[in-house]
């Protein structure tokens, strides 16, 4: 028999919400195993190994120690994958981007002296991609399940995974759901990158754009959309902050 | 004959309900509020469904066509083995308005002609429909003017709400037998018989949209304005959602793939619901994306509506339910506010210009999406991309195919791809395929090795006649890959058997370097058959490597052609090649004199289903998989999305 790839999964700045949901597969992380050896993954294990196939990596990269961990890893793994929002496009972390990362490091620790502490040493917060190779992406915060499952199983088969490229409008009417925008919100869902099942507007809830906007908010189809339903660009861009921040104008990037 | 029509107190239309929810074989769906929306769903008691509802957010549709369902199982330990998908559940389904009755019947002859989708049919023929007259107009609505808000036939039984009491009109004799078995009917009277009446005449008045062309009118004023400004205009604002086509009655176009278990020993081919605006709907697997622009994708949704399915099947494929304009969030996706937009400017007589009379049959008979089981028989490594495949049927029944003709072959885990049959026609069970690495099945097909088990369905579509070149000129004309599904019909001309049968034959032939010329070998064997000139170029060859033939574009060939060899009205033109090549080489053979009608080509799109049904490969009006991939010239260019 083949022997099974190895599979290492690590975490950066993040809520370790993702590497939850692999918690969360139960008696199916027993046929995750059948079909690769997981060789290191903290929040469920304690054993670790620095031999490894498949590196599954999640959260920001925020500070000089993360960069040379991330590059150690990627040295080390054949395929390296990026997990959840924060790893795929830097996410909520990105949020401080706004701001300059010393009067963040005012905001939060005041006064404190924390010169020369390499813990407290941030710059801009980067999303994977911005420092490393990424050769696959498991969107979402948190990341869906059964993409999860598709992703690796692919890897495994040496197969590309079949991730949409269309807008979460799609899942979203195949579940029946009223439109968020009928309902008088405002929903990021024609604009955001499908594949969660539209699990969002399902639970009465608008899309945040947690798997990456495909659109650009500059697109003329966007600028009416907005104008339709007496929304500025000042708008959108508030709300592409939780996930998008500073990715507004980027669109689908693969 | 006028229907048999009953009556049922309110007190006992719910009570028939109720019955039919406890004491019923079949799950019983209906009508329910969802907020301020409606929805069909499972029903537990009368008392939720709403039979004064407008519209349902998504059609029936998917109780006959579900959003995602399993078309066959297989299993990935065993070298072949796979099962139909044969669990059923068609249920009783109550309070359908006349318009998605229409839609079903819609479908019907969509999805049972002349190939029969076993699994739609038998949703169809175990499901019951209790319609229900429309009590209220949506607001978006203009079935009035599509005369889709009343229906004759199409249902089992038909509910009217008559004030006191709920007419029901008997349809068929399933749904005769149901009433009788959980109902004590009365018999109608006059004066009930002619509330019916007027309910249905007042309808009309009721809408607040109307088209102000009739449904045969729509056609020629699409096409009359098939360039019209207005697509663009329109498209600028779509957001590339498909909310229009995932919320139709009458958009059944879907996708097909396969989804693999955790533990990867088994795995199931999963078909869902795919829309025309979305930009992957025609990419294949070489990356080329055949309606790029929304524009085109746009147009495109309209056209299939008001245009292709009309030609085809001589129905408009539009109820007028309005659900598009619900959901559309620009409102641009309203047939009743484009087709208004367009008859101001004008109409046209020739409406099937963008449509192929053509009879097609169907492939196999019984089910058409489980594959045929088939061996690897010889694999050979023909250039770093290409490997040539001989494979054989398990059955040991010839394939059967015409040069031209193409193959779907399964790897299952991976999915379904096509493949033009590059050996000619053969007594034996097996034939030959040419896979190059692109995607996800052909990568898989380069690693696989003798004995190993693929699937085939096909062989598909319409190749050459081969009777009809006999006496003539042939010249072959074929860039890259084209050589593949040319190679069929070459062998075949040059064979012994056949040669005689044909006159001169020239061959040229371009790709683009020497590492990709496919079929030297064979290009050998063909310069020796007598009466024949074969000429071979590449865009480009690097210094060091070896090649004894032309450089340039496949166009530079043709002035090499020996005059004397072709008589141009005798001769027959065939041309394969990337899409990008066929207008060059059309404009040289026009040159030549060689009439349009003596021009073949076969065209390359997304062929998923291989039968007319998926929606991938139309080219206008035509299925490419299905009245193609092989056209005549003079046909195919009458259509602008052919070579675009």
């Amino acid at each position: 028999m083949k022997t099974k790839p190895r599979v290492a999964v690590f975490d950066f700045a993040d809520c370790e919400g993702c590497e939850l949901e692999i918690a969360d597969l139960e008696e199916e992380i027993l046929e995750l195993i059948d079909i690769v050896d997981i060789v290191s993954f903290r929040e469920v294990m304690k054993e670790h190994s620095d031999t490894y196939d498949i590196a599954i990596v999640e959260g920001s990269i925020m500070r000089p120690m993360d960069e040379a961990r991330l590059r150690n890893i990627r040295s080390k793994a054949k395929i390296l994958v990026a997990m959840g929002a924060c790893a795929t496009m830097g996410g909520i972390n990105k949020i401080r981007n706004q701001w300059m990362p010393d009067d963040v490091m005012t905001a939060v620790y005041g006064d404190a002296d924390l010169e020369g502490n390499p813990l407290f040493d941030v710059f801009k917060t980067k999303a994977i991609n911005e420092v490393v190779p990424v050769n696959y992406y498991i969107h979402g915060c948190p990341i869906d399940r059964d993409e999860f499952k598709h992703v690796i199983t692919s890897i495994a088969l040496g197969k590309k995974p079949e991730i949409p490229r269309y807008p979460v409008c799609v899942e979203c009417k195949k579940n029946e759901n009223i439109c968020q925008f009928e309902l008088g919100a405002f929903c990021l869902g024609p604009i955001t990158r499908a594949g969660c099942k539209a699990i969002c507007p399902t639970h009465n809830s608008v899309c945040e754009g947690c798997r990456g906007l495909i659109k650009k908010a500059e697109t003329d189809c966007v600028k009416d959309l907005l104008e339709r339903y007496k929304l500025s660009y000042e708008d959108i861009r508030r709300r592409c902050t939780m996930y998008n921040f500073g990715r507004e104008e980027c669109g689908v990037d693969e | 004959m006028e229907p048999i029509v009953k009556t049922l107190s309110k007190k006992d239309f719910l009570s028939f309900v109720d019955r039919l929810i406890n004491e019923g074989k079949q799950s019983v769906i209906g009508v329910k509020a969802k907020g301020t929306h409606f929805v069909f769903g499972p029903l537990e008691t009368a008392k939720d469904l709403r039979l004064d509802y407008d519209v349902t957010i998504l059609p029936p549709k998917k109780y006959f066509f579900p959003q995602y369902e399993k078309l066959m199982e297989y299993n990935l330990e065993k070298p072949f083995e796979v099962t139909q998908n044969t669990e059923e559940s068609a249920p009783i389904i109550i309070g359908v308005h006349p318009y998605d009755i229409i839609a079903l019947k819609q479908t019907d002859t969509y999805y049972l002609d002349p190939q029969i989708d076993t699994l739609y049919k038998k949703r169809r023929n175990d499901a019951v429909i209790i319609g229900a007259d429309i009590q209220k107009v949506s607001s978006r609505s203009f079935a009035a003017s599509m005369n889709t808000h009343v229906t004759e036939d199409g249902f089992d039984l038909l509910l009217t709400d008559i004030g006191d009491k709920i007419a029901v009109t008997i349809g068929s004799k399933k749904g005769e037998q149901l009433l009788e078995k959980y109902a004590t009917a009365e018999k109608i009277t006059g004066k009930e018989t002619e509330k019916i009446k007027k309910i249905r005449s007042s309808l009309p008045s009721k809408y607040k949209q109307a088209v102000k062309l009739s449904k045969e009118q729509w056609s020629s004023a699409l096409v009359a304005n098939y360039n019209h400004s207005l697509w663009e205009e329109n498209s600028d604002k779509c957001m590339e959602c498909s909310s229009c086509t995932m919320v139709c009655p009458t958009c059944f176009c879907y996708d097909v793939r396969d989804e693999v278990s955790l533990d990867m020993k088994d795995g199931k081919r999963i078909r869902t619901w795919d829309g025309c605006m979305l930009r992957d709907f025609t990419k294949v697997g070489s990356g080329e994306v055949f309606r790029e622009e929304v524009k085109e994708r746009y147009r495109h949704r309209f056209f299939r509506k008001g245009n292709y399915l009309p030609e085809r099947y001589g129905f408009v494929a539009c109820v007028g339910c309005g659900r598009c304009g619900i959901a559309c969030l620009p409102d641009i996706a309203d047939p009743c506010n484009l087709i208004n937009d367009v008859a101001h400017f004008g109409t046209e007589k020739d409406t099937n210009r963008f449509f192929i009379k053509q009879k097609t049959e169907a492939m196999e008979k019984g089910v058409f999406h489980v594959p045929r089981s088939a061996t690897i028989k010889h694999a050979e490594k023909r250039s770093e991309m290409d490997t040539l495949f001989e494979i054989e049927l398990d059955d040991q029944k010839p394939l059967g195919h015409n040069p031209g003709q193409f193959v779907e072959v399964s790897v299952f885990g991976y999915g379904e791809a096509p493949f033009g049959v590059s050996s000619p026609p053969s007594d034996t069970p097996t034939f030959e395929i040419m896979v190059r690495k692109i995607g996800n099945v052909t990568t898989k097909l380069n690693s696989m090795k003798i004995g190993d088990k693929i699937g085939i369905r096909g062989p598909l579509g319409t190749g050459f006649d081969v009777k009809d070149f006999e006496g003539k000129n042939l010249l072959f004309t074929s860039g890259g890959t084209g050589m593949v599904p040319m190679r069929s019909l070459i062998n075949y001309v040059v064979d012994k058997k056949n040669r005689s049968k044909y006159k001169n034959i020239i061959i040229l032939y371009g790709a683009k370097n020497p590492k990709e010329m496919l079929f030297l070998d064979d290009v050998e064997q063909w310069k020796k058959v007598e009466n024949i000139q074969c000429e071979l170029t590449v865009d480009r060859c690097e210094p060091n490597e070896c090649w004894g033939g032309c450089t340039g574009l496949i166009t530079t060939l043709f002035p090499k052609i020996k005059a004397d060899k072709l008589d141009s009205k005798n001769t027959v033109a065939i041309i394969i090649g990337p899409p990008i090549m066929y207008k060059f080489v059309i404009k040289c053979l026009q040159t030549m004199s060689i009439p349009d009608s003596n021009i073949w080509v076969s065209l390359e799109r997304r062929m998923k289903c291989g039968i007319g049904k998926c929606g991938h490969c139309q080219i206008n009006g035509v299925y490419c998989c299905k009245e193609g991939p092989v056209f005549n010239y003079e046909k195919i260019k009458l259509l602008p999305e052919a070579f675009e």
